[in-house]
């Protein structure tokens, strides 16, 4: 058995295959059991080495390149990349330019929206909500043939069996006691297009629903905490 | 006077024979290569398998794998070390699914179906280093183990198979010393050499 100080240095000196040179070679002419175990190393080495040259260079056998040759036949021309890739780039680059065009044009159609809208004098529909959102009744009218026409979000907006997209105009939700006050807001609105016309015309008694009342606050009492003990 | 052919690549009747022509020579082109890179394809997949018929099968998939990618390899000269390294992949593969399948098979084997016990004369013809050695290269990382089996390979040099790894030199030796030195203190309870006093 070799000594335990040159186990190491020998098993390295045997793996790189080089002949043990200075301190460790003369260690090896002096002790018996470091050169036996030195040499069995050698062998073990040479036995890996030998092991694995067999495996590697077995003999190839010789029907694997006819049968390869009779592959590549079956298999045809080698795929041309370049094309291929060619193709590939072309159907992505086509994706693109249809994908942000549909987008252009989607975009365009959004601003050209209000710009009409602006142009034929839009007025905000106002409707109750959960009722018959299109009739809105104007303020001191009655349903009856003789009296104005009621003011009807379906004069600026889509019949109801329209689909959702068509109907651009906003619904606003109004308190049920303001309604008809509103409602009256929007006919002047639509009728003179201009806001400060609609106190000049409207009822005063319409318009005192809309003003506040004043703040009631009671007198406050103080008292000492002393007295309130 | 040199000729001027006029060639229409978007036309079919003159585009055709162009591109058979083309064709014609990357299998040329190839063929060549064949004959001489086929037995490395081999004895890479050999190395990792260990199996003359599944080796043979693995060759012929990179062989035709190469073929197939052909036109993507710019560099032509590095033809034996893009085989290689499809050859090593493609045997790494087959290593695993096989391990996999008998894995499979001990699992759902009837004990009708389990082979004789070998007798003690078979045993003793086998070669028992060859198996540990077998079984030791396995559990190889596969880094050492590529360059292990081609530098037991013949004839293949440090700075070839440097070249054909794409690393330096110098790692192709510490690669080779690591490998080996693995390889020994796995077998060293089998070849039962050193014992330290």
């Amino acid at each position: 058995m070799p000594c335990k100080h040159y186990k190491d240095t020998l098993i390295e000196a045997a793996a790189s295959g080089v002949e043990p040179e200075g301190e460790l070679r003369a260690h090896l002419e002096a002790c018996d059991s470091c050169r036996a175990g030195f040499a069995e190393e050698q062998n073990l080495f040479a036995s890996i080495d030998a092991g694995l040259h067999a495996t590697v260079n077995a003999k190839v056998p010789v029907s694997l390149l006819p049968r390869v040759r009779a592959r590549l036949d079956e298999a045809g021309a080698p795929r041309n990349s370049w094309v291929t890739n060619r193709l590939v780039l072309a159907s992505a680059a086509v994706v693109v330019v249809v994908f942000f065009a549909a987008r252009a044009v989607q975009h365009t159609n959004v601003r050209h929206q209000p710009v009409e809208m602006a142009g034929k004098t839009y007025v905000p529909s106002l409707a109750p909500p959960l009722q018959n959102q299109n009739t809105i009744v104007g303020p001191r009218v009655e349903r009856n043939s003789n009296s104005p026409r009621p003011f009807t979000s379906a004069e600026n907006s889509p019949s109801v069996g329209a689909p959702a997209r068509k109907n651009t105009e906003p619904e606003v939700l109004v308190p049920r006691d303001q309604e008809v006050l509103l409602a009256a807001y929007a006919e002047q609105w639509n009728l003179h297009k201009r806001a400060p016309l609609i106190a000049q015309d409207s009822n005063a008694t319409i318009l005192a629903q809309l003003r506040i009342a004043p703040i009631q606050i009671d007198e406050l009492g103080v008292k000492l905490l002393a007295e309130e003990k | 006077m040199q000729e001027l052919v006029l060639i229409q690549p978007g036309g079919m009747a003159r585009g055709e024979p162009l591109r058979e022509a083309v064709e014609a020579d990357g299998r040329r082109e190839f063929e060549e290569r064949l004959a001489e890179c086929g037995p490395l394809a081999y004895r890479v997949a050999r190395g990792v398998l260990r199996n003359s018929a599944d080796a043979e099968d693995v060759a012929q998939e990179a062989l035709l794998s190469a073929y197939r990618h052909f036109d993507r390899l710019r560099d032509r000269n590095r033809f034996r070390a893009w085989l290689v390294r499809i050859s090593f992949r493609l045997a790494l593969d087959r290593l695993r699914s096989r391990k996999r399948r008998e894995v499979r098979d001990t699992l759902w084997s009837q004990p009708g179906n389990v082979p004789p016990p070998a007798t003690a004369e078979d045993l003793a013809a086998s070669n028992e280093f060859q198996t540990h050695l077998d079984r030791a290269l396995e559990e190889l990382p596969e880094k050492l183990r590529l360059v292990l089996l081609l530098a037991a390979m013949e004839g293949h040099t440090i700075e070839e198979i440097a070249g054909m790894v794409g690393i330096p030199t110098g790692t192709v030796k510490s690669r080779i010393f690591y490998a080996r030195k693995q390889l020994a203190e796995k077998l060293r309870c089998h070849a039962n050499t050193i014992k330290t006093r």
